[in-house]
């Protein structure tokens, strides 16, 4: 059986992360993803962490190679009007095109929706940046870290007497594709009703701030900033990450959530009913929150004793909401994410087998598959160009001589 | 302009880790009924409430992720509620829920139930750890789906235990990825006529947020670490939060030809401060590689960039950045996104009327686009606002509903 988007060509200009991770969920149920690439500006993540001894080069980056699982690549200078002619071709062929770069340089080479639409009236087009295609700020040049900073993640996170730090992996990177997924699809879906295309713009800011909404409307309606507040929550306590045993020479530390007064109860039971425990003060949600710095420290000295993973189970057993803090080595052994063949393994040219991990959906009746690693730069250009443009041998190596083909 | 998902009709049964799926499916012109039980979501009971009033219409949170919806309460528990939500899922499209594994099922409500009723219904299911496997039947919420993502343990300060972000983003990443399930859904069931079981997982959902750090792990290693306000690059880590004046701003020590330019500015612009040293201005930033560099490097470098960042203001700084193209941000808090220009510009904020209560400013489209309409539709249903109007699609009059209240059906 053919998978979902068997036979779409999505073709995607750009790189760091927020583009290729979009594309993925397509790629992953059978679209061709074809990404247009420079090896004179190489995508951001193919560089982050080369050096001169990088094995593979622009081909050994670990980074790239998990996040661009499943897709085709395409060399072409772009500084030369051949080579733009060749990526508007594959533009008009395409069922969609996905673009990150900052806004403008799509129209620089004349690839923008305006000038594609006119040759492609039912185009399919995604632009996603920072800040979006219109407004003062639209040529800021911000990375994820500044777009977390910019939509409000980043002053939520932390300890209420420290500097803030910002959730791991600059979240708009990873917010944002799955708008964009979402919005490609909802595309894709307009265009097969109505036959009409679009042009999408996807500002990374703002759809994070759509997530905020709660934090929005606290200000708005209330005049209030929420703070950041540790693990604390306004609604539960306890509420937090406690030390356990260290293991394998590291820190150990299960996460707790205790969520209302049954729960509480459950919790006293595990711990075997001592007496600080049992007090009628700290029966109501309200009696926890005002000590909940003390039952932090009584919790952790009953965590301290045993493994992250005995701590949780013994919790989830009695129907406490736990988990210990799995580190990105313990996610390879986590048996829930095996059960869901999170991570799956591609053979990569330069890099070997390694795993890469696909989406968090699991459909009924269909699979996502991760059939090939990512691409190195550029080793797809002949295929593409023979076998979508039908270009000939002689073309191929007039664009190839003239430098046009990376 | 028209709806992507005009005519599809979605009954969303969800609690507050599914809030923004419904809510996005609606923006993008679904017809998006809320299923709650007769005294309410418990989102409705939690604080903080519009104005500091409790009242089941009031609480910010279910305000805010239940736009673009209509609402209807049902007790599900009851025999007649049970039957309700079956004549009105024979007629949907979607059916997405968050409980836990099996509730659906042991109430009569489950994947074939539905299946039977209506083979073109999809259902949608998110859940902390997923519909099976060895820990299907944990619990969880936002702080332990992320604990088990390997995301909490790199975020924090190295002294002090893995944090969260105090607002559940989670619940942000394994909505969006179940409104995706959904519209992939809606494409197949085109080519094969048929529904299917959607099952999303919080903690697989916060594991792509790493960004590929944890597939990486066994080509690099690396199993994560607390690095605080900074970033692990190379040998060394290099500050990404910085104090200033008033606040903090994010700014990387990183390089590439896309940074390049962003760091010969920045210099230039302290240097017309008079805060740039002679050491500082001698740096070639077209061949720097910031994953060269050793510890003692990035330190004098960082205590050149910090010195001059504490003179200036989040405002001063951002105004700069956008003039100069510094890869520099301010750390938003509410009032800063309240207040910005850009995002003025694009009308990003929106007014709704919240019909007894008075108009709300929110934030407004999640994206702009040429061919389809997304905005918000609707304020967040009252409670029970549009029983009447829903139970009337399925034929049953207002004394009929007046009936099932009384008896606690709805």
């Amino acid at each position: 059986m053919s998978a979902l988007f068997t036979g779409t060509t999505i073709l995607e200009f750009g790189g760091g992360a927020a583009g290729p991770i979009a594309t993925r969920y397509f790629a992953d149920h059978g679209a061709t993803v074809i990404r247009v690439e420079s090896r004179r500006r190489p995508d951001f993540l193919r560089i982050l962490r080369l050096t001169p001894t990088t094995p593979g080069g622009l081909d050994g980056s670990a980074h790239f190679a998990v996040l661009n699982v499943n897709k085709l690549s395409v060399a072409l200078d772009l500084s030369r009007p051949e080579g733009v002619a060749v990526a508007r071709r594959l533009a008009l062929l395409a069922d969609a095109v996905a673009e990150n770069f900052a806004p403008g340089a799509m129209a620089k080479w004349g690839l923008d929706y305006a000038s594609l639409v006119q040759e492609r009236p039912d185009l399919v087009m995604i632009s996603t940046c920072l800040n979006g295609q219109t407004g003062p700020h639209r040529h800021y040049p911000g990375f994820g870290g500044q777009g977390s900073a910019l939509a409000g993640f980043n002053h939520l996170t932390g300890w209420p007497d420290r500097e803030p730090v910002g959730p791991f992996g600059t979240i708009t990177d990873s917010l944002s594709p799955r708008y964009a997924a979402l919005l490609l699809g909802a595309a894709l879906l307009h265009r097969r009703r109505t036959g009409e295309g679009q042009h999408i713009d996807l500002s990374q800011v703002e759809a994070g701030i759509v997530c905020l909404t709660e934090s929005i409307l606290t200000y708005t309606a209330n005049g209030e900033v929420l703070e950041r507040m540790g693990n604390r929550s306004r609604h539960a306590a306890p509420h937090g990450v406690f030390r356990c045993a260290d293991a394998g020479g590291r820190d150990r530390w299960v996460a707790v959530a205790v969520h209302d007064d049954e729960d509480w109860q459950r919790l006293v039971d595990v711990l075997g009913r001592p007496a600080w425990a049992v007090e009628p003060a700290l029966a109501t949600t309200a009696g926890r929150q005002e000590r909940a710095a003390e039952l932090e420290a009584r919790l952790e000295e009953w965590t301290r004793t045993q493994t992250a993973a005995d701590a949780a189970v013994r919790l989830q057993t009695a129907g406490v909401d736990a988990a210990p803090v799995e580190d990105f080595g313990d996610l390879h052994d986590d048996p829930q994410l095996a059960h869901r063949r999170h991570f799956r393994t591609v053979e990569h040219d330069v890099l070997g087998a390694h795993p890469a991990e696909t989406h968090a959906i699991r459909f009924s009746a269909m699979e996502p598959r991760l059939d090939a690693p990512a691409p190195c730069l550029g080793a797809h250009t002949e295929y593409v160009l023979r076998e979508l443009l039908g270009m000939g041998a002689e073309e191929l190596e007039r664009l190839r001589a003239a430098g046009v083909l990376e | 302009m028209s709806d992507a998902l005009s005519g599809i009709r979605i009954l969303d049964l969800t609690h507050e880790p599914g809030f923004l799926t419904g809510k996005v499916l609606g923006d993008l012109g679904a017809d998006v009924v809320k299923v709650e039980p007769p005294d309410g979501d418990p989102a409705r009971r939690r604080p903080p409430f519009w104005g500091g009033r409790p009242d089941a219409d009031r609480s910010l949170l279910w305000l805010a992720l239940n736009t673009s919806k209509r609402g209807i309460t049902l007790a599900l528990d009851r025999q007649r509620g049970r039957e309700l939500l079956l004549a009105l899922a024979e007629r949907a499209d979607v059916l997405v829920e968050s409980e836990t594994p099996g509730t659906l099922r042991a109430r009569g409500l489950g994947w074939e139930t539905l299946h039977a009723r209506n083979p073109r219904l999809i259902l949608c299911s998110l859940t902390p750890f997923g519909q099976t496997g060895p820990r299907a039947g944990w619990r969880g919420s936002d702080l332990t789906a992320v604990a088990a993502s390997g995301n909490l343990y790199s975020t924090g300060d190295p002294d002090r235990a893995p944090v969260r972000c105090s607002l559940p983003v989670s619940y942000y990443h394994g909505g969006l990825e179940a409104a995706v399930g959904v519209v992939f859904a809606l494409l197949a069931r085109d080519a094969t006529g048929e529904g299917q079981h959607v099952d999303v997982a919080l903690q697989a959902a916060m594991v792509m947020p790493s960004i590929g750090t944890a597939a990486m792990f066994r080509m690099t290693g690396l199993r994560g670490a607390r690095v605080g306000a900074f970033m692990s690059a190379g040998r060394t880590v290099q500050r990404e939060i910085w104090p200033c004046r008033d606040g903090f701003v994010s700014f990387a020590l990183r390089g590439g030809p896309a940074r390049v330019p962003g760091l010969f500015a920045m210099v230039a612009y302290m240097d017309e401060h008079g805060m740039a040293s002679e050491r500082l201005k001698a740096v070639d930033w077209k061949t720097y590689n910031h994953n060269l560099l050793t510890q003692a490097e990035v330190d004098a470098l960082t205590r050149e960039f910090g010195a001059f960042f504490a003179t200036k203001t989040m405002a001063e700084l951002y105004q700069a950045a956008c003039a100069r193209n510094l890869m520099l941000a301010p750390v938003n808090t509410a009032r800063e996104i309240v207040a910005s220009e850009q995002l003025a510009a694009r009308h990003f904020f929106v007014e709704v009327e919240n019909p007894g209560r008075g108009r709300l400013r929110y934030p407004g489209a999640f994206a702009a686009t040429s061919g389809q309409t997304v905005a918000i539709r609707r304020p967040a249903p009252r409670l029970g606002e549009h029983t009447v109007e829903i139970l009337a699609e399925l034929g049953l009059g207002e004394r009929d509903v007046e009936r099932l209240r009384a008896e606690g059906v709805a």
